[in-house]
């Protein structure tokens, strides 16, 4: 009954069903299963890792600067584009030319800044740290499960029965509407 | 010649950001349903962007990619601070409604990633009219997404009541917005395969009658 619950919160809580960020990220990250892993698994570590600067920032920033929070949000994600850059380079060579675009791919997405806004928004001064960190792992964890929702229909929606106008692109905003659309009747 | 102007002209129809590339959409699904919020986005994207995508294009070139794309992110986060301050004067409540949406704006696509792939790369006028013809053209479906859905979800256009006897107000929703970029995606792409068919046509009876 627990997992119900969760997995009902993880749909409702979904920053690509109910907000529509990183739906074109999630296009690409659907097409194959190693773009899925590999985009999935980047944009909840920039999620996660990201919340807990949104979290130091909002913290140390006196309000009368909250015009800055973007540019302290993007510098924090710029470190860690860095810093995850630097550290694959440096563990694996073979492994860095392979997974370099998804790190391209995720950061400053829209599912990474706009994790960061929102988790921002919803605080209050008392928001622990520990929510901050839930918060961008939920992110990650919603980004994997409507990849995988989208996965499931990929083919047939850009196979040659759908009518040219409307294949690839068109079909799947369409079914995610759809989708979306149950996940409002959870709300 | 004519090859190389249509395609600088093409970022408004032929090779919209938002139906063709996908670019921008999730402003357009979640706020685009009303003229307001449409007519306060079409402020927010063309001034951040244009002025973004200006300043950044005297980025030295001989840089390296990651170091490109984090400047011009930082770029874009400082022009947000004055175009967000100038949006508060001249759409009083805007930046409210917009919320998490407006400072999304400003690490864009287009900005980030499309201006480095294609634009940097070009001479500086053809750039800045392409940027334009960019920008017009996510303005264009802001401002058709807007008006069709407030039409249709709430029965007014900017704010007016009109004669609309079934409102459908779940247009005016996220999954609304979702089926309705897809419909108008898939409406542009038979649009846009009927012209460059027709296009095709007359080239090929051009041919016959030369010969």
């Amino acid at each position: 009954m627990f997992l119900v619950n969760d997995l009902i919160a993880l749909l409702a809580t979904n920053l690509i069903l109910t907000q529509a960020l990183g739906t074109s990220t999630l296009f690409i990250a659907a097409g194959s299963r190693k773009n899925l892993v590999g985009t999935a698994f980047m944009i909840t570590i920039f999620t996660f890792a990201g919340s807990v600067s949104a979290y130091l920032a909002d913290k140390l920033l006196p309000e009368k600067y909250s015009d800055f929070k973007l540019l302290i949000y993007v510098i924090s994600i710029s470190m860690l584009y860095v810093i995850i850059l630097s550290a694959l380079y440096f563990i694996s060579r073979n492994n860095f030319e392979n997974s370099r675009k998804y790190i391209h791919l995720s950061v400053f997405n829209c599912a990474v800044m706009g994790t960061l806004l929102t988790v921002s928004g919803r605080a209050s001064e008392n928001t622990s740290i520990l929510k901050y960190m839930a918060a961008g792992l939920e992110a990650g964890t919603g980004f994997i499960i409507s990849a995988l929702i989208l996965t499931a229909a990929y083919r047939k929606l850009n196979s040659a029965n759908v009518p040219a106008a409307f294949r690839g692109f068109p079909a799947m905003m369409i079914y995610l509407g759809i989708i979306s659309m149950a996940v409002y009747s959870l709300i | 010649m004519n090859k190389k102007k249509s395609s600088i002209f093409s970022g408004m129809l032929g090779n919209n950001i938002v139906l063709s590339s996908l670019m921008v959409v999730s402003p357009v699904i979640i706020c685009g349903d009303t003229l307001k919020n449409a007519a306060a986005l079409v402020y927010a994207f063309s001034a951040i962007t244009f002025l973004s995508v200006m300043i950044s294009s005297f980025v030295p070139t001989k840089l390296s990619y990651t170091v490109k794309i984090i400047i011009y992110a930082i770029i874009s986060s400082f022009v947000y601070i004055p175009v967000k301050l100038a949006a508060q004067e001249f759409f009083p409540g805007a930046v409210e409604r917009i919320g998490i949406y407006f400072p999304l704006l400003a690490v864009n696509s287009l900005i980030i990633f499309r201006s480095e792939a294609e634009l940097y790369k070009l001479p500086k006028d053809h750039m800045i009219v392409k940027l334009i013809f960019y920008i017009l053209g996510f303005d264009a479906v802001m401002i058709a997404t807007g008006f069709v859905r407030e039409l249709f979800a709430y029965g007014t256009i900017n704010g007016r009541i009109v004669d609309v006897n079934t409102p459908v107000i779940g247009l005016a929703q996220p999954f609304g917005g979702f089926i309705f970029l897809g419909l108008f995606c898939g409406l542009y792409r038979c649009i846009r395969s009927a012209v460059i068919n027709k296009k095709e046509d007359i080239r090929s009876d051009a041919d016959v009658s030369c010969k």
